[in-house]
């Protein structure tokens, strides 16, 4: 391509100013809000320069019990990001190294099982945790999350054991390996950094997760998600303590991105993109 | 691949069966179960089991009520406002983002952090934004002379709020998948077009667009596929009202389900759900499968 004039390179950077101001300034506010004394949350023009309070984060933990459902939220994402990356990761080994026509099909029929609309499920979901007596728990969470993170981990690992040379493998059958063995002691290793992505990846994904987690759960084990939402009621909005909570749902996202944004692409885009 | 024998694959396949089996039992089976609830009649505030058998009644009801197919029109509207602006605005910051300017690869990272935000947390700062009265939004809109706008309480813009909110969340994406794209692409045919003389605007429609069709398609898809389940944003911002001006299917299915707990009905609209999933997925990977033996 021909070099860019001054005067495009400005307009450029101009544009991808103002892009930049749209598209940060809702994680912005977010995070000016929740330090924000109540008195000045809607002050016009907006103060930029404030004596920050913590009020609203101590609110959050002393009225309710926030730091229960941010556990509640923890126990969840870590138990389905374990359970999903165990049966996911041997999956996805089994459709990387079978050689055969139907492959493809099935990788695709799991991947498509992440796509279908979670409201259409949820009143099955809802009869049958009634019915076991998983309703307001946990695990009931971990098995439905485990229905979006199991897709994803095997379209991940797929391509990171794709990648691992087959030589290795003869070499170690040679040593004398079982395949169980092989697949702990040499492939796994090697992909390391796939199980490292899809666990961040599962754990975002049941983080946020906000319409399993409201229908499914009650008091005991109730998300952050869910709680947050409920400083929301049509008489009174505790503006502080919905910014608060929502601030402490957002670090995780955000330290996701700036860390490993290189395999945001490979995890969203679906193959879309090679 | 010598050490791949039959034994091996019997073992390759018992690898794989946990998954299959697991996925099965927690998408299929309600799958089929909604499918089953969907021939019956059940009042969950009457009786706690599957009553009477009825036949198509619940798809005969949902498919000659308004209501529904107005939450269909809905549905496809939404997805319709929102997929168009995030292929424009997506596909033009990607152009801006590709640039070999320094601070580049930065503002592409800083742009990707509103895909990892929970929906709830979207939902809720915009209605921090479209709050009436108080809202952030028209006051910024008032310092440009722009009148307020009745953002979440009017039936005329309650449904471009919550599209607002969507496509602030998600033209990142679009605009991730372009510039990845747009980086792969092998430099040669510029070249030749800009020897040609070619203005800008000509090598972009001519030689760059049709090069980023096939991965613009597939992106397409997979927003159509969100899109058609969009929940949380709409759940914070209107919960389907003022009127029924931004109920969209999910939003029917929630409503007949939780709050009238006619879980039949809701049980066949999920269903007529599934379907039209189903057309949108085959179609994703019927537009992947193209771009691999193009």
């Amino acid at each position: 391509m021909n070099k860019l004039s001054t005067r495009q390179t400005i307009l450029i950077y101009l544009a991808l100013g103002v892009v930049l101001i749209v598209f940060l300034m809702p994680i912005y506010l977010i995070a000016s809000s929740s330090l924000k004394p109540s008195p000045i949350m809607f002050q016009k023009p907006p103060a930029f320069l404030f004596a920050p309070t913590f009020e609203h984060y101590q609110d959050l933990f002393a009225m309710r019990p926030f730091g229960k459902f941010i556990l509640n939220s923890l126990i969840v994402a870590l138990g389905s990001t374990a359970f999903s990356l165990t049966i996911g990761s041997l999956a996805a080994y089994a459709i990387s190294r079978i050689r055969h026509k139907r492959m493809n099909d099935v990788a695709f029929w799991i991947l498509s099982m992440r796509m279908f609309p979670p409201i259409a499920v949820v009143v099955p979901y809802y009869i049958i945790f009634k019915t076991a007596g998983l309703l307001d728990t946990p695990l009931a969470l971990i098995i439905v999350y485990s229905t979006a993170n199991i897709p994803l981990t095997v379209w991940l690992m797929k391509g990171f054991f794709d990648e691992v040379p087959i030589a290795l493998e003869e070499a170690a059958a040679v040593d004398g390996y079982g395949l169980l063995e092989t697949f702990l002691r040499v492939t796994l290793p090697l992909a390391a950094p796939g199980l490292a992505v899809s666990a961040v990846f599962c754990f975002i994904f049941s983080w946020n997760e906000f319409l399993f987690a409201l229908m499914l759960t009650g008091s005991e084990a109730q998300t952050a998600t869910v709680a947050v939402m409920s400083f929301w009621s049509s008489d009174a909005v505790q503006w502080g303590r919905i910014m608060a909570g929502s601030f402490i749902i957002l670090i995780p996202g955000v330290i996701f991105v700036l860390t490993c944004q290189r395999w945001l692409v490979r995890g969203l885009t679906m193959g879309s993109v090679k | 691949m010598a050490y791949i024998r039959k034994r091996n694959r019997r073992i390759f396949l018992i690898f794989l069966l946990p998954a299959i089996l697991v996925l099965f039992l927690t998408t299929i089976y309600p799958m089929i179960y909604a499918g089953y609830l969907s021939f019956r009649s059940y009042d969950l505030a009457k009786l706690f089991v599957p009553r009477v058998f009825v036949g198509w009644a619940n798809y005969r009801e949902i498919l000659s009520s308004s209501e529904f197919l107005h939450s269909l029109v809905v549905t496809f509207k939404l997805m319709a406002m929102t997929l168009s602006v995030q292929l424009v605005l997506g596909v033009g910051i990607a152009l801006l983002v590709v640039q070999k300017l320094p601070g580049m690869p930065l503002a592409r990272t800083l742009l990707m952090i509103p895909m990892m935000i929970s929906p709830v947390i979207v939902g809720l700062v915009w209605l921090f934004l479209y709050f009436p009265e108080l809202g952030y939004l028209n006051y910024f809109l008032s310092l440009a002379g722009i009148d307020a706008i009745p953002w979440i309480s009017s039936t005329n813009w309650a449904l471009w709020a919550i599209a607002i909110a969507d496509i602030w969340q998600w033209t990142p994406f679009v605009m991730m998948g372009t510039a990845a794209a747009l980086q792969s692409l092998s430099p040669e045919p510029y070249e030749a077009a800009m020897i040609d003389g070619n203005s800008r605007w000509d090598v972009f429609t001519r030689v760059t667009l049709p090069q980023l069709k096939p991965v613009l398609v597939s992106l397409m898809f997979l927003r159509a596929i969100d899109a058609f389940k969009i929940y949380d944003i709409i759940f914070v911002l209107t919960k389907g009202g003022p009127g029924d001006s931004t109920e969209v299917l999910s939003m029917f299915i929630y409503r007949q389900s939780f709050t009238f707990w006619r879980m039949g009905v809701g049980a066949a609209a999920s269903f007529v759900s599934l379907v039209i999933i189903v057309v949108l997925i085959t179609l994703f990977f019927k537009s992947l499968n193209r771009d691999q033996t193009a």
